[in-house]
C-alpha cells in the first residue's frame, strides 16, 4: 500500500443518523447508513458505485469528502489522515477534492450568474478576483464547451445538459485531483446524458482526474467505470475490476444486473425477478444482509456476517458461498452472445 | 393502416399550445398515433418531446394556459351487448361525457409515486372512490352477499339454520339477473371488497390491511402498485402509464414492469406506456412512437424499431444507450438540444441537428408515411 497507489483510502467508515422520536426528541434508533467501508480508490481510476436507492451511496461520497461528519472510521486522503481535520487544513485539503451534485438546477444560485458562480470557488479561495477571475472562469467554460456568450447568463437560461456542464466546470475551478459525481447524469436524456458523458471522460484524461461515479444507473456505471463497487444496505457486496454483467460473483449483484431492462426486444421478459424489497437500514437483518431475499441462502447465512474477500485479481466479493454458486445464465449474457457473435 | 376496428384509439393532427408570457409554446404539432385493441404501445422520446402532453390530451387534462387547438382524437369503443364498435371523438365530448370515460374507460398512472395518491386518505377508501364514481354496484352488492352466506356454510362447525340460509342463498342468487338497487352503506362495503380485489389482482403483499393503510407507510414499489390498481378499477379499455417505473429502482422496477406484462394476459386492456428508457420498451411493448419537439417522427412493431430504425434521430437515440456489454471509449452522441419549441425550427424540426438534413428539410415539414409495409416514418429521406 504505497502512497503513490492509492489517492483514497476509508477504513472501517460508518456514518450512522440518530433517529430522533417521543415528545423530547430522544435517539430511539440508528439508521445504518453507511455501515463499515474499506475501499481504496487508485490515482486516475474510476470508481463505480451503485445500488439501490436507500443503500447509502450517497452518504458514502459525502462522508468521504467530510461533507457529514464520519461516525467511525479513518479516511485518508493522498496519504493524510484527513478524518479528524478542520479549519483552514480542512479548506486546503477540499481543494484537492470536489463534488458534482445530482440536480444542477438546485445547485446554483439562481439569482447569480454564471461567471460569478463559477468564479466563487476561486475568489473564496484567494485565487482570483476581478478580471483574472473572469478570463479563468472563461477558461473553464470552454474546457466543458461553452462560450464567452455564456459568461453573463442566469441558470435559467441554461438546458439541463448545460448546466450540468456548468457544475462541472464549477468543480474543476480548483484543480482538484479528486471528484465525486453524485448521479450527474440522472436527471438528463439520453442523448445529453452521452455528451456529459463523453465529456467528463474527455476531462479526465486531460487533466489526470480521479473520479468516483456513484449512479443507479448500471450501464452508465459500466460505460464510466474502471471498477465497480456494489453496496446494499450500507456495505460494499462486490468490487470488481470486471465486467458486472458477466462475471457477478454476488447473488445481489447478479439479481442487480438481470433486472436492468435490455434495449432489444428478442431479450424481453427474461429477467430474473428479485422478490421482496430493500429491508429498512434502522434495523438491518442479521448475518448477510442479503439473506431474507437472497435464494442461496443457508443457515450460516442467518447467523455469519461474511467478510469482503478476494476472490482473485482483485475481484471482492462479500459472500460466504462466492465462486461456487450457480447463478445460470443472465438475459443480459445471453444478449452479448448474441450481439458479439452478430 | 390496420383495420379501423381494431384501433381502440386514433389520434390525427393533434395540436397543442401553451400560451406562455414568453409566446406560445408549440409543444405538439401534428402529432400522429394509433394503438390496436389488446397492444402495449411504447411512446418514448427525451424531455420536452410532448410524451405527457400527448397523454395528458388524450384524456382533456391539459391545463390552461395550454390548450388543445387541432387534431382528432377517436376512441373506439366495443359496445359489451352487441358487438359493436363505436367511435367518437374525445375532443367533441361534453365535460360530462369526458367524466365518464376519464377513470373509467381511459385511465392514467403518472410520474412520481410519492406525490401521487392522496396522502391523508387510506389506499382502499382512494381506489373505492373511483369504484363508487363510475360503475354500477349492484352485482358486486349482490355478489358480496352471496359470498358471504357460502363461507358461513362452510365453516366449521357448520351454523345451526343451514336450510334457513340455503334458502336465503337461493332466493339472492335468482336476483343474479336483476340485482336490487342497493343502498350507500352497502355499496361503499362492496366497492371496499372490490378494492381489495384489486390489490390482490396487483400482486400487493397483504392486501388486506394494506386497504387501511395511508400512502406514506407504503414503499414506492407497493405505492406504484395501488395507482396502477386505481387504474384499473374501473376495467378501463386504455391504461396510461405516463414514466410509472421512472422513480422505482432497477429491481422494483422489474417487478411492476413484470406485473404490467401479466395483466395485459389477464384483463386484455391496451395500453400505452409513456418512457424515456428504451430497455423498458424493449422489455413491455409490441408498438412503439417516438417523439421529437411534438410530433411523431416514427412508429412501427417494436422489433422493426430496434431492428431496423428508419428515422436519424431514431437511429442516434438507440446508439446513445450505453450498452452493457460493449467496451467503448465513447458514446455516439446526437449533436445540439432540443430545440426551443416557442421558435421551433422550420420543416423538419429534426434538421438542425441531423446529420442528413437537406435543402428540403429547412422547408418542408415531412408527412407520417408508410415506407415499407407496416413502418411509418416522418422524414424526406428514411435511412432504408
Amino acid at each position: 500500500m504505497t502512497e503513490s497507489e492509492y489517492l483514497v483510502e476509508t477504513r472501517g467508515l460508518k456514518k450512522y443518523f440518530p433517529l430522533t422520536g417521543g415528545v423530547f426528541r430522544k435517539v430511539i434508533g440508528k439508521v445504518h447508513a453507511v455501515d463499515g467501508v474499506d475501499l481504496h480508490i487508485r490515482r486516475g481510476e474510476t470508481l463505480g458505485v451503485v445500488g439501490e436507492s436507500g443503500c447509502g451511496k450517497t452518504t458514502l461520497g459525502r462522508t468521504i469528502l467530510r461533507l457529514l461528519e464520519p461516525t467511525e472510521g479513518e479516511i485518508w486522503f493522498d496519504g493524510k489522515n484527513i478524518t479528524d481535520v478542520k479549519g483552514k487544513d480542512l479548506r486546503h485539503i477540499r481543494r484537492q477534492m470536489q463534488i458534482v451534485f445530482q440536480d444542477p438546477m438546485a445547485s446554483l444560485n439562481p439569482r447569480i450568474t454564471i461567471k460569478n458562480s463559477v468564479g466563487e470557488p476561486l475568489v473564496v479561495n484567494g485565487i482570483a478576483r476581478g478580471p483574472k477571475m473572469r478570463k479563468m472562469v472563461l477558461e473553464l467554460l470552454e474546457k466543458v464547451g461553452l462560450t464567452e456568450d455564456h459568461l453573463n447568463r442566469f441558470p435559467h437560461e441554461f438546458s439541463g445538459g448545460q448546466r450540468q456542464r456548468i457544475c462541472i466546470a464549477r468543480a474543476l475551478a480548483l484543480n482538484p485531483e479528486f471528484v465525486v459525481m453524485d448521479e450527474p447524469t440522472s436527471s438528463t436524456d439520453v442523448s445529453v446524458q452521452a455528451q456529459t458523458l463523453n465529456l467528463m471522460k474527455d476531462l479526465q484524461d486531460e487533466l489526470n482526474l480521479t473520479y468516483m461515479f456513484i449512479s443507479h444507473d448500471l450501464s452508465v456505471v459500466k460505460h464510466m467505470s474502471d471498477r465497480i463497487a456494489v453496496m446494499y444496505l450500507g456495505k460494499i457486496v462486490e468490487l470488481t475490476p470486471h465486467d458486472i454483467f458477466r462475471y457477478a460473483q454476488h447473488p445481489y449483484t447478479f439479481a442487480l444486473v438481470s433486472a436492468v431492462p435490455i434495449p432489444d426486444p428478442r431479450f424481453a421478459g427474461k429477467a430474473q425477478i428479485l422478490s421482496g424489497e430493500v429491508p429498512s437500514p434502522i434495523n438491518p437483518p442479521p448475518g448477510c444482509r442479503f439473506n431474507p431475499r437472497c435464494i442461496f441462502a443457508q443457515e450460516v447465512c442467518k447467523t455469519q456476517e461474511p467478510e469482503l474477500r478476494d476472490v482473485g485479481d482483485g475481484h471482492l466479493v462479500a459472500c460466504h458461498f462466492a465462486g461456487t454458486l450457480d447463478f445460470g445464465k443472465s438475459a443480459q449474457q445471453e444478449y452479448a452472445e448474441a450481439t458479439g457473435s452478430m | 393502416m390496420a383495420d379501423t376496428k381494431d384501433l381502440v384509439l386514433e389520434v390525427h393532427g393533434l395540436k397543442t399550445n401553451f400560451y406562455t408570457y414568453e409566446g406560445v409554446v408549440k409543444a405538439l404539432d401534428g402529432v400522429e398515433l394509433f394503438l390496436r385493441r389488446g397492444d402495449t404501445m411504447g411512446l418514448v422520446g427525451e424531455t420536452g418531446c410532448g410524451k405527457s402532453v400527448t397523454a395528458r390530451s388524450i384524456l382533456r387534462l391539459v391545463e390552461p394556459p395550454g390548450r388543445v387547438e387541432e387534431g382528432e382524437i377517436l376512441f373506439r369503443e366495443i359496445d359489451p351487448k352487441t358487438g359493436e364498435v363505436n367511435a367518437v371523438d374525445i375532443l367533441q365530448l361534453d365535460e360530462d361525457e369526458m367524466l365518464h370515460i376519464r377513470g373509467g374507460k381511459i385511465a392514467i398512472v403518472f410520474q412520481d409515486p410519492s406525490t401521487f395518491p392522496n396522502p391523508v386518505f387510506r389506499i382502499g377508501d382512494q381506489i373505492a372512490e373511483v369504484i363508487l364514481l363510475h360503475q354500477d354496484m349492484k352485482h358486486d352488492v349482490l355478489e358480496m352477499k352471496i359470498n358471504k352466506l357460502e363461507r358461513i356454510l362452510n365453516m366449521n362447525p357448520p351454523p345451526v339454520n343451514v336450510s334457513e340460509i340455503v334458502a336465503h342463498l337461493e332466493q339472492l342468487r335468482s336476483m343474479r339477473g336483476n340485482p336490487p338497487e342497493p343502498d350507500e352503506k352497502a355499496k361503499k362495503k362492496a366497492a371496499k371488497w372490490r378494492a381489495i380485489e384489486m390489490l390482490k389482482l396487483v400482486r400487493m403483499p397483504s392486501p388486506e390491511s394494506v386497504v387501511n393503510q395511508y400512502p406514506h407507510e407504503l414503499s414506492g414499489g407497493m405505492r406504484q402498485r395501488a395507482l396502477i390498481a386505481m387504474a384499473l378499477a374501473c376495467n378501463p379499455s386504455i391504461l396510461i402509464c405516463d414514466e410509472a417505473t421512472t422513480a422505482l429502482d432497477v429491481t422494483v422496477q422489474a417487478q411492476v414492469l413484470n406485473l404490467l406484462n401479466q395483466l395485459k394476459k389477464e384483463i386484455g386492456t391496451s395500453i400505452i406506456i409513456i418512457t424515456h428508457d428504451m430497455g423498458v420498451v424493449a422489455e413491455t411493448c409490441n408498438w412503439v412512437a417516438v417523439m421529437y419537439a411534438g410530433t411523431t417522427v416514427e412508429t412501427c412493431a417494436t422489433d422493426e424499431l430496434f431492428a431496423n430504425p428508419l428515422h436519424p434521430y431514431t437511429e442516434g437515440l438507440l446508439h446513445a444507450v450505453p450498452k452493457l456489454h460493449e467496451e467503448r471509449e465513447r458514446l455516439p452522441q446526437i449533436p445540439g438540444s432540443v430545440p426551443n419549441l416557442i421558435h421551433p425550427p422550420s420543416g423538419c424540426r429534426f434538421h438542425p441537428r441531423c446529420d442528413f438534413a437537406t435543402e428540403i428539410c429547412k422547408t418542408e415539414k415531412p408527412k407520417l408515411e408508410e415506407v415499407q409495409p407496416d413502418h411509418w416514418v416522418a422524414c424526406h429521406h428514411p435511412r432504408i
